[in-house]
C-alpha cells in the first residue's frame, strides 16, 4: 500500500463542471470555440446564466443583467439556453460519477459531492482518483473538462474544486488541510455571506488561518452558533456526511412569457402547466410538498411571491393548481407580468413518516395525473396536455421555459 | 361630521374592530374604518368582507354624517396620544382632520357608500346560551380547524342545532373535536352551519363576561351583540363532512392515564421530536406506556408511564402536537385513550365526559 494513503481515514471529492451552459455551447458549436460566450436570453431583458472563460477576464458573470454583460464584453456572442441538452449531458456526466462512487450528492445539473472513501483499491492514491474522473468526464461527454477537489471533508474539497478552475485538480490530504486553507480568506468560509465578512473584519480576522487561530469562545459570543462553525470550517473540520438521496428543498416551474400578460385566464394556463410539470418531478422523486409558492415578475422585473402551506403534503398537480389559483388572487400587482412560475416547498419523502388521514380523499385526480406520467413516460411529454392550454411544441426550447433544478442545501 | 370626545373613548371602538381591518388588503378601503355619527352615537365598523365588527361609543357631536379613514393609522394616532387627551374629529372635502391639544393630522378618507357592509341579515333562528358555556365550547374545538385547506369547508367550525344541543365539530383531515353544550330553550330548526375560521377567533376574543349570548343565524350570515359590539361573520357554503362516520365506535381497547402526567411527559418528549413531523412513538405493554421521540440529529427522548390498560401490546405513532391539544381539552384528572389498532383513529375523552371527544388519526413513523 502507497505511503501516502496512510492519513486518508476519508476521502471525498468535489467535482463540479466548468461554466457548464457555455461549454456545452462550445461543444456542439466548435465556432464558438475559443470566443467569449454569454449563455442567456438575448430579448435584452435576461440575464447571464454562464459566461465562457473567455469572458470572465470582463468581469462577466453569472446573473449579471445581459445588457451590463454586453456593455462590459461587447465582443461577447449571446447564446440562448438549451436546457434539453444541458440535461441530457448532466445525465451522462451524473452516470460517470456513479461509476467512481455508489454514494454521490449531486448538489446542481453539473456539480456533484462523490463519497470515495475505501476505493483505493479501484482506483488508486486520491490524486488518480481525480484524474481518472476527469478523464472519464472528459471522455464520455467527448471534451467538457470538469474541475475536482479531493479531501477528507466536504467543505475542503468544495474550496478545492474552485481552487484552480478551469480543468483544475487539487488534492489536499486531511492532514494538511489546516496549514492549506489557513491563507484563503474568510469569504471562503462556508456560509460567511456579507454580513458575517464585515463581523469578521471588525474582529480583525482576515483569512481562514485567522479565523483557526482565534478564541472560540469569542467568535461563539460575536456571532452566535455560527461562530462554532465557523471555527470547525477554519480547522478544516466538517463531519457532514455525502448523501445520495439528497432531499430537494424545493421544485419548482417557471415560464418566461412570449409576450407579458395582465390577463389572469393567461396566467393561470401557465400556472396550470408549470403546477403539471412540478406535481409529475415530484411524484417521479416520490416526494411530496407541503407548501407551494407562486412566483410573478412584471414588466419592470420587479419579482412577487406568494406562498402558502397545505394542511397535508400533496403530489398531486391539481391540488398545487388549485392553491396557486388563490394565491394569484392575493397578489396586488395588476401586472403586466413577463413570468410565471410555480414552486413546491417543504419537501418530505412519500416512504418518510406519514400523517394519515381521518377523512376519505377523492383520489381520483391522483389516479389521472399518474396515469398521465406513464403516457408522458412511453410517448414523451407533449403528447398529452390540457384543453385550453395554447402550449405548442413548437420552438418550446426557444424561450426560457426552465424548469429550474430542485435547490439543495448546498453550501 | 364633527365630533368632540377623550381619547378613551374613541380608542375603545377602534381596539375592539381593529382585528379584522387586514394589513395586506386587496381593496384599499378594507384597510378603512367607517366612522359613522348619528345623533350622539359613533360607529365603528371594520370588515375584511368575511368578518364585520361594529363597535358604538357616546360623542358629543356638532355635525353627523359618515366617512372611512385608514383604520390602523386613526388607531396608532389615537394609541400615541397621551391619556386623557381630548380629540376633535373633523371632515372637510375629502380629509379628515384629528386635532388634539397641540398635536394634528389630516388623514385621506373614502367614501362611506362604497364601504361594504352587512345590515340586515335574513334571520332563521336565534338560539340563546351562557357566554362562558359558548366560550368553552369554542375552546375544546377551535384548534382542529383546518388552516387553509384547499378543502374550504374545513377552514371553519361547524355549529349544528339538534333540539336543545349546540354542537360545535371541526376537522382538519387528521383530527376532529366535538363539543356539546344546552341551549336554553329547544332549537326552532335543526340545521347545520360553518362559521370560517377568523369568524371563530374574533369570537373567543370578544367573549368573556357573566351573562347570556344570542347567537343569531341567517341564510348566507351569523350575527351575536355581545357588549356594545356587532359581530357578524359570512358563513361557509359549503357541506362539512360526516363527522359521525369519523368518530370511532369499534374501540377494542383503553388506556386510562393521569391527564396531567401524560400531558407532562409529551410536552417533554415533543422537544426532541422530528419539528417537521412532531412524531411520537407510543409503546403499549400491560399497565405501562411507553413514549419515545428521535430527530434527524439523532437526539432521543424516552418517558415511562403507569397506565391503566389490559389490551394486546401495541406500537403506534402520533403527531405529538395533535395529542396535546386534546389533552388541553379535556376537563377532567383522568383521561381515556381508546385505540383501535396502529392506523385506527384514536379517541380521546374524559371517563365520564359525555359531551365532548377528540379523534386523533395516527402517523406512520
Amino acid at each position: 500500500m502507497n505511503n501516502a494513503l496512510h492519513n486518508w481515514d476519508r476521502i471525498v471529492i468535489h467535482a463540479d463542471m466548468d461554466s457548464f451552459y457555455a461549454a456545452v455551447e462550445q461543444l456542439d458549436d466548435p465556432g464558438l470555440q475559443g470566443h467569449p460566450i454569454l449563455v442567456g436570453s438575448n430579448s435584452g431583458r435576461g440575464v447571464v446564466l454562464t459566461a465562457s472563460y473567455e469572458a470572465r477576464p470582463f468581469g462577466v458573470g453569472s446573473g449579471m443583467p445581459m445588457a451590463q454583460a454586453q456593455r462590459l464584453c461587447p465582443d461577447a456572442l449571446i447564446v440562448p439556453p438549451r436546457f434539453k441538452r444541458y440535461q441530457e449531458l448532466s445525465t451522462i456526466i451524473m452516470t460517470v460519477f456513479s461509476d467512481f462512487s455508489p454514494i454521490v450528492e449531486p448538489l446542481s445539473l453539473d456539480e456533484a459531492f462523490l463519497e470515495m472513501t475505501g476505493s483505493e483499491g479501484l482506483f488508486g492514491e486520491p490524486k488518480n482518483m481525480g484524474r481518472q474522473l476527469k478523464e472519464a468526464v472528459k471522455t464520455a461527454t467527448q471534451g467538457l473538462t470538469v474541475s475536482v477537489g479531493v479531501s477528507g471533508s466536504k467543505y475542503v474539497a468544495k474550496v478545492a474544486s474552485g481552487f484552480a478552475k478551469p480543468d483544475g485538480l487539487t488534492v489536499v490530504p486531511p492532514t494538511a488541510a489546516r496549514r492549506w486553507l489557513a491563507p484563503l480568506p474568510v469569504s471562503k468560509l462556508w456560509g460567511a455571506g456579507e454580513k458575517t465578512q464585515t463581523r469578521f473584519a471588525a474582529m480583525g480576522l482576515k483569512t481562514i488561518g485567522d479565523v483557526a487561530n482565534s478564541n472560540p469562545s469569542l467568535l461563539v459570543k460575536q456571532l452566535g452558533n455560527a461562530g462554532s462553525h465557523f471555527y470547525s470550517l477554519s480547522c478544516a473540520k466538517d463531519a457532514r456526511k455525502v448523501k445520495s438521496q439528497h432531499t430537494a428543498k424545493s421544485i419548482g416551474s417557471e415560464h418566461t412569457l412570449d409576450r407579458d400578460t395582465r390577463h389572469p385566464r393567461e396566467i393561470k394556463n401557465y400556472l396550470r402547466r408549470s403546477a403539471d410539470a412540478v406535481a409529475r418531478r415530484l411524484r417521479n422523486k416520490g416526494l411530496i410538498a407541503a407548501g407551494v409558492r407562486v412566483k410573478l415578475k412584471t414588466s419592470e422585473f420587479q419579482l412577487l411571491t406568494r406562498q402558502e402551506h397545505f394542511d397535508e403534503p400533496t403530489d398531486v398537480a391539481d391540488i398545487l393548481y388549485k392553491k396557486a389559483s388563490v394565491l394569484l388572487s392575493a397578489f396586488q400587482h395588476s401586472g403586466p407580468f413577463r413570468l410565471v412560475g410555480v414552486t413546491a416547498f417543504d419537501l418530505r419523502t412519500v416512504k418518510g413518516p406519514l400523517q394519515l388521514s381521518l377523512l376519505k380523499r377523492d383520489g381520483r385526480e391522483r389516479r389521472l395525473e399518474s396515469t398521465l406520467d406513464k403516457i408522458a413516460e412511453r410517448f414523451g411529454e407533449d403528447v398529452v396536455h390540457r384543453a385550453g392550454d395554447p402550449k405548442t411544441t413548437l420552438g418550446a426550447d426557444l424561450v426560457a421555459n426552465l424548469d429550474f433544478l430542485d435547490n439543495t442545501e448546498g453550501m | 361630521m364633527k365630533l368632540s370626545a377623550s381619547r378613551e373613548t374613541i380608542l375603545k371602538p377602534l381596539r375592539a374592530v381593529i382585528g379584522v381591518v387586514e394589513r395586506r388588503q386587496t381593496m384599499p378601503i378594507l384597510g378603512h374604518v367607517l366612522l359613522a355619527v348619528q345623533e350622539n352615537q359613533l360607529s365603528v365598523t371594520a370588515t375584511d368582507l368575511e368578518v364585520e365588527l361594529l363597535a358604538q361609543t357616546e360623542v358629543e357631536t356638532e355635525s353627523q354624517g359618515a366617512i372611512t379613514v385608514p383604520g390602523r393609522k386613526l388607531y396608532d394616532i389615537c394609541r400615541a396620544l397621551p391619556e386623557g387627551a381630548k380629540i376633535d374629529l373633523s371632515v372637510s372635502g375629502d380629509k379628515l382632520t384629528l386635532k388634539a391639544g397641540r398635536s394634528r393630522f389630516t388623514l385621506s378618507t373614502l367614501r362611506a357608500v362604497d364601504f361594504p357592509t352587512v345590515e340586515e341579515i335574513a334571520t332563521q333562528q336565534t338560539l340563546t346560551t351562557k357566554q362562558q358555556t359558548f366560550q368553552k365550547l369554542l375552546e375544546k374545538t377551535h384548534f382542529s380547524m383546518a388552516q387553509q385547506d384547499v378543502r374550504y369547508y374545513l377552514n371553519g367550525l361547524l355549529l349544528e342545532t339538534e333540539d336543545t344541543t349546540l354542537r360545535a365539530v371541526a376537522t382538519d383531515g387528521h383530527r376532529l373535536a366535538l363539543s356539546e353544550l344546552k341551549l336554553k330553550s329547544a332549537a326552532e330548526k335543526n340545521e347545520q352551519v360553518i362559521v370560517p375560521r377568523k369568524g371563530v377567533l374574533e369570537l373567543q376574543r370578544l367573549l368573556n363576561d357573566e351573562g347570556d349570548v344570542d347567537l343569531t343565524i341567517g341564510a348566507g350570515h351569523i350575527r351575536v351583540h355581545l357588549n356594545g359590539i356587532r359581530f357578524t361573520s359570512k358563513l361557509i357554503d359549503g357541506r362539512f363532512p360526516e363527522y359521525n362516520k369519523v368518530v370511532p365506535n369499534d374501540i377494542k381497547s383503553v388506556i386510562t392515564a393521569n391527564r396531567g402526567l401524560l400531558r407532562q411527559a409529551l410536552q417533554r418528549a415533543s422537544i426532541l421530536s422530528n419539528e417537521k413531523y412532531r412524531g411520537v412513538r407510543l409503546d403499549l405493554g400491560e399497565n405501562n406506556l411507553n413514549i419515545k421521540a428521535n430527530n434527524p440529529e439523532q437526539e432521543e427522548a424516552e418517558e415511562t408511564l403507569e397506565v391503566e390498560y389490559d389490551g394486546p401490546s401495541m406500537e403506534i405513532g402520533f403527531n405529538v402536537n395533535y395529542l396535546l391539544d386534546a389533552l388541553s381539552a379535556v376537563d377532567e384528572d383522568q383521561v381515556q385513550l381508546g385505540l383501535s389498532d396502529a392506523n385506527s383513529s384514536c379517541l380521546i375523552k374524559g371517563p365520564t365526559t359525555k359531551n365532548a371527544k377528540f379523534v386523533v388519526m395516527p402517523m406512520r413513523l
